[in-house]
């Protein structure tokens, strides 16, 4: 018997020291990995900004490609610089994603992968300036269960044939989240595309129209003043009538009027308070608000004024 | 030669505007943006700091006193971020930011900036 307890001891003993150290050479692995591909980005980032910033349009050479990892590293910078930057040789970049084949690499990477790590491929592929092969095989991932496989699908096409970009958006299944009209103002702010406003807000497409309400509110466009009052009286699910007002609010437009209060008279009581907090944001004096809500109602927006949560709201 | 500091936790970022800085005539040093930025401004006195976040601004520490001291116009104070909300650029320019530019940038933009406003203070 005692002879069992002690063979157990030793075997317990010894399974835990040693799946400590399987811990242990796994941490130094995963750190000195950590710290080799956070090297290497930097070198490539370094190889790619000289080849830009010297303007001679050779495709400059990266060392160390044939490590395992080292391509995605290349086409993480890549993207990198080009989502914060505009104005940059794309020239240059497209023969370095042809030279490396970095396009034909990720969309291989996207065949095999599943879920968020084919939207994460599809991300960088979207950023990329690809060869022209690649558009029309975005359409299969353009049907897939995941949301952000669609929507980076999508995105890899437009940035692709930026002149069927609109047409492209208009078609997209579903409406688009706010994150996602994020992801297309921060495209179109890098210059792919000369954008006007007035089509995008007019369009009858739902799509369309929240990008043209975001381009209007992100340039303060005053001048689209008389489209959004048109948008208010729109109704139904995806009518723009909602955004079209907070629209008018982030423009800083008077809203004692008759589009206005008719719109706000057909929002529920939660769209009420969030458009209360979005117009005390907006520095809207308590006095429109009588015109627009009742008394009950106003005394909400009297709190945010006077509280401290005007400005976190 | 003027002194220009970078100050980012995000390294990619950071580096990228280095080099991007890298023709102007100065010294370019980097750090990250919370206590590091504080005790380099401390010890040193930059021409240019150049953030790459607004939250440091907004977390109640009056940063711009700390990086600039009582009387003196340097150093000048330049952010860059993807926040692009007016409330947020009025509040960073009205606490003493001298620029703001939002990501995506241009760095050839950025480059001229920074080398007009170095010429503005004589450096």
């Amino acid at each position: 018997m005692n002879l069992l307890l002690i063979i157990c001891a030793v075997c317990s003993g010894a399974a835990v020291v040693g799946l400590s150290a399987l811990w242990a050479v796994e941490t130094l692995k995963a750190r000195r990995q950590g710290g080799f591909r956070s090297v290497l980005q930097r070198r490539y980032l370094h190889i790619v900004m000289s080849a830009l910033c010297s303007g001679r349009g050779a495709v400059p050479r990266f060392p160390m490609l044939r490590r395992v990892g080292s391509r995605l590293v290349l086409a993480e910078t890549l993207a990198g610089v080009v989502s914060m930057t505009y104005g940059l040789d794309v020239g240059l970049l497209r023969q370095v994603v042809a030279r490396y084949g970095l396009d034909r690499w990720l969309l291989r990477r996207v065949r095999f992968a599943q879920g968020y790590r084919r939207a994460r491929y599809l991300a960088l592929l979207a950023v990329l300036p690809v060869g022209e092969g690649i558009p029309p095989r975005m359409a299969r991932y353009g049907r897939s269960r995941n949301r952000y496989v669609r929507f980076f699908a999508l995105m890899t096409r437009v940035s692709a044939e930026p002149l069927a970009a609109l047409r492209r958006l208009a078609d997209y299944a579903g409406p688009f989240s706010d994150t996602e009209v994020a992801e297309i103002m921060t495209w179109l702010r890098r210059g792919a595309l000369p954008v006007a406003y007035e089509p995008l807000v007019a369009s009858p497409s739902f799509n369309l129209r929240r990008v043209g309400l975001s381009v209007v509110r992100q340039f303060g466009i005053e001048e689209a003043e008389p489209l959004l009052l048109r948008l208010l009286d729109g109704e139904g699910p995806y009518a723009s009538g909602t955004e079209a007002l907070f629209t008018l609010c982030a423009l800083h437009r008077p809203l004692v009027r008759r589009e206005v209060s008719r719109c706000v008279a057909r929002l529920s009581p939660s769209q009420r308070r969030a458009l209360m907090r979005y117009m005390a944001q907006c520095s809207y004096s308590p006095q429109v608000l009588s015109r627009l809500f009742d008394d009950s109602e106003s005394a909400y927006y009297d709190t945010i004024v006077r509280s401290y949560k005007r400005c976190l709201v | 030669m003027p002194r220009i500091l970078i100050a980012s936790d995000d390294e990619f970022a950071r580096e990228l505007v280095r080099l991007a800085l890298a023709g102007v005539d100065a010294e370019v040093r980097c750090a990250g943006c919370g206590a590091e930025l504080e005790r380099l401004c401390a010890r040193v006195l930059f021409d240019m700091v150049i953030v790459l976040r607004t939250a440091p601004f907004f977390c109640g520490r009056e940063l711009i006193g700390r990086l600039r001291p009582e009387g003196l116009r340097r150093p000048v104070v330049y952010v860059l971020s993807w926040q692009q909300c007016e409330q947020t650029v009025l509040a960073l320019l009205e606490c003493g930011v001298d620029q703001y530019l939002t990501f995506p940038v241009s760095l050839q933009r950025l480059r001229a900036k920074v080398v007009s406003d170095l010429a503005v203070n004589g450096l």
